[in-house]
């Protein structure tokens, strides 16, 4: 417990709350530089062998800074690599990595049609911030394949997001080759790798967004204590006060269950952490909603910082999974028990 | 009796205590299993063995404890006796007087919902022994035994037509200055520790009690053949990870008291997860079950599932207003913990 109070620590040093949206570069080369790209791997494999609930310590503190480092999409991507047992370039690419080359794994749904010839068609979305990478891990029909992008028939497109925090581009393949050259591991490998990845995915997903949500109601209720109307601070108004505190307990328990199900998050099911991340989400939502709202006009101008905590909020509701999938799964599974 | 027999009566209590001594891995397990077991909840016993057993852990007298404990392992049972007429949020108004007069004081005043006052064996009794400087300073606690003369009780009818709560009338009742707890005039102190085993400890047994019987849900989605209705299921699927966040905050309220730090407000944001995951609970079984749910219907009063979605829907009330309202607890939230300043407290017609 000690190790992790010391990284949410230093993560604060390097990432400081005054500072939000650190520009990328240097925020990524200071990620590095910090060994938090390692941070889940196996000593034996030159990492720092530290727990996945680390990993997540580090997200959250990210996310309150609304970082522009894309440090989940290649902590993923780092994963599937490092679990590939058969990919004969393995460690050759843990290696890369580890130095900071970033290679992103996609984090939306693809959709690609195999030809007959071999050659593929198709998009795969999702891929954060892939002008800094000269390859990315696509996972795509039950595979894992590591695309260069230089490659003949593939070219990116970024997609202009609402959220100013991040960047993200498609993958268009137009008779691309998905082959035996660019396989990193498929069939029951993929399965489980598919499935560990996943588990990483909900947990830093739902850490960055329950750090930026407490960021976000900190600077809200700032705001409030300092906004003087009627002659008294807004933060005396009962009824903003208790929407306040609805934020609060909403925030704190998605918290109380994201570290609960971080702790050996092995045994926790892919769909109950979907889950997580659905309701960590959805509180991010509505903290940001609530934001703008209770910051009046200035919460809806440019120079102030609300609009930029909305529009990641938004972002991350529809990542790996929105809220209307996990809801229904959680359903499903807890029907099932 | 048979829970005490078994060692799963008071898995909360200290181990020198029979039964007591559990884990707290433990007494989850406990609490999930006698959910899911359909195990009635140990309603009556309820105030004895957590407020009443924590306020004479902590405050007690060795004598008082080596009296009352004991019996209540054997079944004797408790009410309290705080609210009043006019001191409801406000519980520092109460207006119950006690006068000293030799070895006993003479109490005269009203209480009002006294949950199962009229089974009770003793009566833990907010009264005031004096009304100068602050109001929570002419507070003392004491232990009443609700057969003593001058004692009467009046059920109230509630909306579910159950008769939980009671008024408890007080006309000159006699209670021996042996059984004060604390000293006189510092009874809100004493107060504070039996509202806080009940959002602490009584929390987590509750949740853990409510992620049991989600399965109670889960039978009323197939016996109305809801299992492939989408929306039925994205809502099942909202409120089973509501009720999971609401037992991973009593748990990790409990680390942290134990851990030594908890803060202020902790315990108010444990109350309206459980409070509000509970009203969606009922919530959902009234929507899901339909018109059979409007049908009055034979019930088990007490426990989480009555057998009625309705009527659990109307007991879920009993959470977000008794034991300090949710707007309470907002308040404190904010107040105390976010320190967000409190309204000046004069105000003019």
């Amino acid at each position: 417990m000690i190790e992790l109070a010391e990284l949410h620590d230093s993560a604060q040093k390097a990432f400081p709350a005054d500072k939000l949206m650190p520009e990328r570069d240097t925020s990524w080369a200071l990620a590095a530089e910090m060994g938090w790209l390692m941070i889940e791997l196996p000593e034996d494999q030159g990492g720092l062998g530290l727990t996945r609930q680390a990993a997540a310590a580090i997200h959250y503190e990210l996310g309150k800074v609304l970082s522009s480092a894309p440090l989940i999409p290649a902590m993923l991507a780092l994963r599937g690599i490092a679990g590939a047992a058969d990919f004969a370039a393995r460690d050759e690419w843990i290696e890369r990595i580890c130095c900071g080359e970033y290679v992103p794994l996609n984090m939306l749904p693809a959709r690609i049609e195999a030809g007959a010839d071999g050659k593929s068609n198709g998009t795969v979305p999702g891929l954060f911030d892939a002008d800094m990478a000269s390859h990315v891990l696509v996972g795509c029909g039950g595979a894992y394949h590591l695309v260069p992008l230089d490659a003949p028939g593939v070219r990116l497109v970024e997609r202009k997001l609402w959220d100013q925090s991040r960047r993200v581009f498609d993958l268009v393949l137009e008779e691309a080759r998905l082959d035996a050259n660019t396989l990193v591991a498929d069939g029951a490998l993929a399965a489980s790798l598919h499935d560990d990845i996943a588990r990483s995915a909900h947990l830093f997903l739902a850490a960055d967004s329950l750090g930026g949500a407490t960021a976000a109601l900190e600077m809200t209720i700032d705001f409030l204590k300092m906004r003087k109307q009627f002659d008294r601070p807004l933060a005396m108004f009962q009824a903003l006060k208790h929407r306040c505190a609805d934020l609060k307990t909403q925030v704190v328990a998605a918290e109380a269950l994201l570290w609960s199900r971080a702790t050996g998050a092995e045994q926790v099911s892919v769909t109950d952490l979907g889950a997580m991340k659905a309701l960590a989400t959805d509180v991010y939502r509505r903290v940001t909603e609530e934001m703008i709202q209770l910051h009046g006009g200035i919460g809806l101008t440019d120079e102030h910082p609300c609009h930029q905590f909305m529009k990641r909020a938004m972002l991350n509701l529809q990542l790996c999974g929105g809220l209307d999938h996990w809801r229904e799964a959680a359903g499903r599974a807890a029907l099932r028990q | 009796m048979k829970l005490v027999g078994a060692g799963y009566a008071v898995p909360h209590w200290p181990e020198q205590w029979p039964g007591g001594g559990r884990s707290l891995a433990e007494q989850k397990v406990i609490y999930e299993e006698l959910a899911r077991a359909d195990s009635p909840r140990l309603l009556l016993s309820f105030v004895s063995t957590y407020h009443a057993a924590s306020t004479l852990m902590e405050c007690g007298s060795d004598e008082q404890r080596a009296r009352y404990l004991p019996a209540i392992l054997r079944g004797e049972t408790w009410c309290q006796g705080f609210s009043e007429p006019g001191a409801g949020s406000d519980l520092a108004a109460i207006k119950t007087k006690a006068e000293l007069r030799g070895d006993h004081y003479v109490v005269s005043g009203q209480k009002v919902w006294s949950t199962m006052a009229q089974y009770a064996d003793k009566c833990l009794l907010l009264v005031r022994t004096s009304s100068d400087g602050p109001k929570q300073a002419g507070i003392t606690f004491l232990l009443m035994d609700m057969k003593a003369k001058g004692v009467s009780v009046r059920p109230i009818n509630q909306i579910q037509g159950d008769e939980e709560f009671c008024e408890i009338f007080l006309d000159d009742v006699e209670v021996p200055v042996s059984d004060r707890v604390g000293e006189e005039g510092k009874g809100w102190v004493v107060a504070q520790t039996t509202l806080s085993s009940e959002r602490g400890l009584t929390l987590m047994e509750l949740s853990y009690r409510m992620k049991g019987a989600l399965n109670r849900a889960a039978d009323l989605i197939r016996q109305n053949k809801r299992q492939d209705d989408v929306g039925v299921l994205r809502e099942f699927g909202k409120l089973v990870t509501q009720v999971d966040a609401a037992c991973a905050i009593a748990d990790k309220f409990l680390e942290n008291r134990i851990g030594g730090v908890e803060r202020i407000g902790d315990a108010s944001i444990v109350k309206n997860s459980y409070s509000s995951a509970l009203r969606a609970y009922a919530a959902f079984g009234v929507n899901v079950g339909g018109i059979e749910e409007q049908y009055r219907a034979p019930i088990t009063f007490g426990d989480l599932n009555t057998g009625n979605w309705m009527a659990d829907f109307m007991n879920s009330y009993a959470w977000t207003i008794a034991g300090g309202s949710e707007e309470v607890q907002r308040n404190i939230i904010a107040e105390r913990m976010l320190e967000m300043p409190r309204e000046p407290k004069s105000w003019v017609l």
